[in-house]
């Protein structure tokens, strides 16, 4: 036996602990964050004196061989604490008793596979209903992107997910700045 | 113990620029209100990275449905809906269309009236068309049509 198969077994040992430690290191994918979704800088041109449901659909699970997804209670979560946090109406209820009914639906998440810095574009459609009369006040598709680079994580995944939830702080903040922006 | 440190900064290397692992996916959803029924003619924008003639697959996909459709950068005329997608591709062997989404829109504003997504990776791979036929079928098929 020579040298280099004796170290055979040892090495095929140490490969496979680099290889479990890398794993570990690295771990599964994980949703986006529903506080790290939520925008602080939307400034309300005027809070609407009036109550607000949110519903938010489109978005994923995060499976463990996945990458980063929104999930629609994390987002819709995001989505009501922006709304109290900025001030955009009064008060955000539960189910359909608000005096509005707010749809986010997320239609496009595209996210990059490789890459130092990785930018992810999201578009959802936001629509706002009187819930008086059914009439719906503002109907718009939102695009925006996010951004995180290697400064910000230098593991894939995680820095994958700090970019989902950037792209989602900004459709959000769009989105507020909107629906502030309205006359009701 | 060199070797091992080389693996690990390999490994490393692949953890630091790689998403993640994948799965396949197919969904689809129709805006309430609206009736696919009714949008007769449509137009099928270019994405700018097609890299399968998508846009005419599309378009033919859609004729299946009994919709006039037609294609290029801008519509000629007046339609009842704008088609876009997006599609991504992915290398294993050879190229393959990991990732498709196809977004029915009102020509008015842009608004999403449908949307349907396919992800397929390498060991379920589809063809462009089987890519198109799926997510343009799950999407008449969400409206029970």
């Amino acid at each position: 036996m020579n040298a280099s198969q004796r170290a055979r077994p040892g090495m095929t040992r140490t490969s496979l602990t680099a290889l479990l430690a890398t794993l570990w290191l690295v771990g599964c994918a994980s949703p986006a964050n529903r506080e790290a979704m939520v925008p602080t800088d939307v400034t309300a041109a005027r809070p609407h004196p009036h109550s607000v449901s949110v519903l938010a659909s489109g978005g994923a699970d995060t499976g463990a061989m996945d990458s980063s997804n929104i999930a629609d209670e994390d987002l819709k979560a995001a989505i009501e604490e922006a709304v109290t946090r900025n001030k955009v109406f009064t008060s955000v209820v539960q189910g359909k008793s608000g005096d509005y009914e707010l749809s986010v639906r997320v239609t496009r998440l595209t996210k990059p596979l490789f890459g130092m810095t990785f930018t992810v574009e999201m578009e959802a459609a936001w629509s706002l209903t009187r819930v008086a009369d059914r009439s719906v006040v503002l109907r718009r598709s939102i695009n925006a992107s996010g951004s995180a680079g290697a400064g910000d994580s230098l593991v894939g995944v995680k820095r994958l997910r700090l970019a989902v939830e950037a792209a989602a702080r900004a459709n959000i903040a769009e989105g507020l700045k909107a629906i502030s922006a309205l006359t009701l | 113990m060199k070797k091992a440190l080389l693996l690990l900064l390999q490994l490393g290397v692949v953890a630091s620029i790689a998403t993640g692992c994948a799965v396949n996916r197919a969904t689809a959803h129709v805006e309430p209100g609206t009736r696919l029924s009714e949008i007769k003619t449509v137009h099928v924008k270019k994405f700018a990275s097609d890299n399968a003639d998508t846009d005419r697959l599309i378009a033919d996909k859609l004729r299946t449905k009994g919709v006039s459709a037609t294609t290029g950068t801008a519509p000629a005329n007046k339609v009842d809906a704008v088609v876009t997608y997006v599609e991504k591709w992915m290398w294993d062997i050879t190229m393959y269309m990991l990732e498709l989404t196809v977004v029915i829109r009102d020509p008015k504003d842009d608004y999403p009236l449908a949307t349907g997504n396919s992800y397929h990776t390498s060991l379920t791979r589809k063809s462009p068309r089987e890519m198109v036929d799926e997510v343009i079928d799950n999407i008449y098929k969400e409206q029970g049509q």
